[in-house]
């Protein structure tokens, strides 16, 4: 309080007040940037924001499949010319991927249902690769009754890979106890050239399919042959 | 003589409390501890960034008064601008984003240890010069963010940070409506004792 003796009052407060102020206005600057504009608050929002926004690159990666293939992501993703629903498991896994392995074959009755094998693949990958070799891979695969026409499987060739894996797809693994993983399940929306365009959660699979749809149709402008088909 | 040991013994224990406080939320960060935030949120938000905020204060309480915060205390008069910009701090700490952020990448947790710890030496100064009324305004905001959020996190059925599993986070609501209590309680013993 001494310094009030040498200003009036006045003056002290308003040095305060102004610097509370360019605190408060920072702060809220800071927020603002933090939460891209106010709307994410969590990781997954900001992410899936982001995403939507602007697509994102997929970095090269190789991979083995189900059937014990070597190749790469890139290559995985442009045969056949379609866009993909990708979603990211380890097939030990009791919880959420138990729930996608699921949704999985939901979607892959649908696409079958709908003739939709053309233009829609679904690709799961495993972030375990230490664990998920392509026996385990195959073992999975007829668990889940895939067909290969429509859903494929696959693992990263090499393990250490696998940091950058999951940064690319924003998916975020933390050991569980038992050896399980806890890790955010979403579905991924990736285009044949290797472009992620959308994430969407993986209970909200129906949106994820017409999205895919969506961006098929835009993609590719429907030759006579497709339109014949699918009719 | 017997007083002046007494103010001795204080000062000591005011810089044992200080240092163990800010030793031990700091060890959270490191391995082999560091684990322990990263398996539990409740660790992290509800015990290791309270007691970074509070080993902050004590450490402010326990040193002679930073020469910059006598320089700049004409821009902080009742400790206002402290508040404010410890409100900043702990605010951007609540985010789910921003705790999913120090689980994953060193320097912003290095940046988490810096900023709570800087807060609660700007609270403990703060509230040495605030008027009752000011606190009162400070503190209910706090106590009801804490409260507000500790529900949420706890009754929620959505996952908010892709680090920690819904489990721990629902412990951490409780956990955050306890402490949110635990302050506004001890808050308002304080301002009563000295009345």
């Amino acid at each position: 309080m001494d310094q009030l003796s040498s200003q009036t009052p006045e003056v002290s407060l308003l040095k305060t007040f102004s610097a509370s102020i360019a605190a408060l206005v920072a702060g809220l600057a800071l927020l603002w940037f933090a939460t891209g504009g106010g709307q994410s608050f969590t990781t997954e929002t900001l992410r899936r924001q982001q995403v939507n926004a602007q697509p994102q690159p997929i970095d090269a990666f190789d991979v083995t499949t189900g059937s014990n293939e070597k190749t790469s992501l890139n290559a995985l993703l442009a045969a056949g010319d379609k866009v993909w629903l990708v979603d990211f498991i380890y097939t030990r896994c009791q919880t959420i991927c138990s729930s996608l392995g699921t949704i999985y074959q939901q979607l892959q009755a649908q696409i079958e249902e709908r003739g939709l094998q053309g233009r829609i693949g679904l690709l799961s990958i495993s972030f375990d690769p230490a664990n998920d070799d392509p026996a385990a891979l195959a073992a999975y695969a007829k668990r889940m009754s895939m067909n290969p026409a429509v859903w494929q499987i696959a693992t990263l060739s090499n393990w250490q890979d696998r940091r950058r894996l999951l940064e690319t797809f924003g998916i975020m693994v933390v050991p569980a106890p038992l050896g399980e993983f806890e890790h955010n399940a979403a579905l991924h929306v990736v285009t044949s050239d290797g472009r992620l365009i959308r994430i969407i959660d993986y209970l909200d699979y129906q949106t994820a399919l017409n999205a895919a749809i969506a961006s098929a149709q835009r993609d590719a402008a429907p030759s006579p042959q497709d339109l014949r088909a699918s009719r | 003589m017997m007083a002046f040991n007494m103010v001795i013994a204080r000062a000591r224990l005011d810089i044992w409390l200080a240092a163990s406080s800010t030793v031990v939320a700091v060890a959270l960060s490191v391995p082999p501890l560091r684990s322990v935030i990263e398996q539990s949120m409740a660790w992290h938000m509800v015990f290791q960034m309270p007691l970074l905020v509070l080993g902050g204060w004590l450490s402010a309480r326990a040193m002679p008064p930073l020469v910059l915060m006598r320089r700049l205390a004409s821009f902080n008069q009742f400790g206002l601008t402290g508040f404010m910009t410890a409100q900043v701090i702990v605010a951007y700490w609540m985010l789910p984003l921003a705790i999913d952020r120090a689980v994953v990448l060193p320097p912003v947790d290095a940046l988490k240890l810096l900023t709570l710890f800087a807060g609660g030496m700007l609270l403990a100064d703060a509230f040495k010069r605030a008027p009752g009324v000011l606190q009162l305004f400070f503190m209910g905001y706090w106590v009801s963010m804490m409260a507000w959020l500790g529900i949420y996190f706890a009754t929620t059925d959505l996952r908010l940070c892709n680090a920690y599993s819904l489990e721990s986070q629902i412990n951490t609501g409780w956990g955050l409506l306890a402490l949110g209590t635990a302050l506004g309680t001890a808050w308002l013993v304080s301002i009563f004792r000295k009345k």
